[in-house]
């Protein structure tokens, strides 16, 4: 909205009144937030180019949009620096693709959160954390990027607890559910390489994430031992889907892998090839479909994909693996996909940068 | 201080609901199939009881291909040029 039209409120000059007034206006996850006052929300919006009122998603349910200006507001609340500001509005942009599916992962029973990966130099430019304790709290920038996420699900699309977010038991990603992919160390191309931006552009990837596994490994010396206990935690019959996956391996891990001459592909056909379960197990657990054996055994189905098994995801390219964490310890992670099917495919966009825009 | 309001800024939305039926005797119910394990099977008893109490006309069903994404613009409304009311539902 133009700035001379946005609501304000007025409120006494006393800093923890106006916390406890966001709080009264429930305008919070919980936590207190940092109160959006005019001349911090400004500061926001001079890193858009864009004006404030630029719609950047919109709700395919409800139909209500989030602008930049909105998007800055609740940024200043979470507790964002300006220079942040970039990696929310592209986040955005690339949950209002369609395939992303934006209503159904923020308001279903299954309880994901949005998980944040950003690639390339700008996670370096604002400090973001893709080391020790990766998923853990202590670097503000993951923190309060991923928390900005959560409040704008709450405050512009009104994705409220027990009213439109009706998630069975939520997961504590939706407080914030945001890293950096560690370049430091990493063998393989990183994922803004691989989605083909221009050299300099950074990326933000976007995945309903349904929870975190830690796979623990410190026994394993081989790339199949190793990838092998990740693909057990995929197929778990606890979240075994035709979904997608996310693996973040920890660089001791990742030294095995590609220490062995493992490029990303070769480990991706190995989790996707091995992340299975017979049918009969299927059925064991009352989790089996004929229509999603028929989706995945089809005449498009993948060349790795067996007979008798139902495996996660379609096709290699479904799970996304990278790099992350501390230099020590067997620990790796696998986040499932939101939803039994395939209802939200994962999705990136560029940080700051247009490319092929109108 | 003043605080901006973090909540949405989108126009006005036009929600209205359809008006009443003055009654159900005869009327064609169409059902929206969302895809859930039980949905159909919930959902054609549904129907199946609205034929019987009140001799409604039941439809094919009107599937969707995604559970959790809204039904598509024409598949809504192919179904209000056919059907005096639809029924849906989870079936989860």
């Amino acid at each position: 909205m133009p700035l001379d039209t946005a609501r304000i409120h007025e409120v006494p000059d006393d800093l923890l009144a106006a916390i406890d007034y966001c709080y009264e206006q429930g305008w919070t996850d919980g936590l207190p937030v940092v109160p959006p006052v005019v001349a911090r929300v400004e500061a926001m919006l001079a890193y858009e180019g864009r004006p404030p009122e630029t719609i950047i998603c919109t709700h395919p349910a409800t139909t209500l949009e989030l602008s930049v200006h909105a998007a800055a507001v609740n940024a200043v609340m979470a507790g964002c620096l300006p220079e942040y500001f970039p990696v929310i509005v592209a986040a955005f942009e690339a949950m209002n693709e369609p395939g992303f599916n934006f209503h159904g992962s923020t308001a279903s029973t299954g309880g994901s959160a949005p998980l944040l990966i950003v690639s390339g130099q700008y996670a370096d430019d604002i400090g973001m954390n893709a080391d020790v304790n990766l998923f853990g709290p202590g670097n503000r920038a993951n923190a309060t990027i991923g928390r900005a996420t959560r409040l704008i699900l709450r405050n512009v699309f009104q994705m409220i607890p027990g009213i439109s977010d009706k998630s069975t038991q939520g997961n504590p990603g939706k407080y914030s559910f945001c890293i950096a992919e560690r370049a430091r160390g990493n063998p393989w191309p990183l994922l803004v390489q691989e989605q083909d931006y221009p050299e300099g552009v950074s990326s933000v990837t976007c995945f309903a994430g349904g929870g975190f596994f830690n796979v623990e490994n410190h026994g394993g010396s081989t790339p199949e031992q190793v990838l092998g206990s990740v693909a057990d935690a995929m197929a778990n019959y606890g979240c075994i889907t035709l979904g997608q996956s996310v693996v973040i391996l920890s660089p001791e891990h990742m030294g095995i892998i590609a220490g062995a001459g493992w490029s990303r592909r070769d480990a991706q056909e190995f989790l996707f090839r091995h992340a299975r379960r017979p049918v009969e197990g299927m059925k064991s657990v009352g989790k089996y479909r004929d229509s999603e054996y028929a989706k995945q055994h089809g005449p498009e189905a993948h060349t790795l994909i067996e007979a008798g098994y139902i495996h996660r995801g379609h096709r290699p390219e479904d799970i996304l693996i990278t790099m992350g964490g501390g230099d020590a310890g067997g620990h790796s992670c696998f986040i499932p996909s939101w939803s039994r099917a395939r209802s939200s495919l994962m999705q990136h966009k560029p940080i700051g940068v247009c490319i092929d825009c109108d | 201080m003043q605080l901006y309001d973090p909540t949405s800024s989108g126009p006005e939305r036009l929600l209205n609901r359809a008006p009443v039926l003055p009654s159900l005797d005869g009327k064609t119910i169409g059902v929206l199939h969302n895809g859930k394990l039980n949905a159909e099977a919930m959902l054609s008893e549904i129907a199946a009881l609205f034929a019987e109490r009140h001799g409604c006309n039941i439809l094919p069903v009107y599937a969707k291909a995604n559970a959790s994404a809204p039904a598509p613009a024409e598949t809504l409304a192919q179904a209000a040029a056919d059907v005096d009311f639809l029924i849906t539902g989870l079936g989860d």
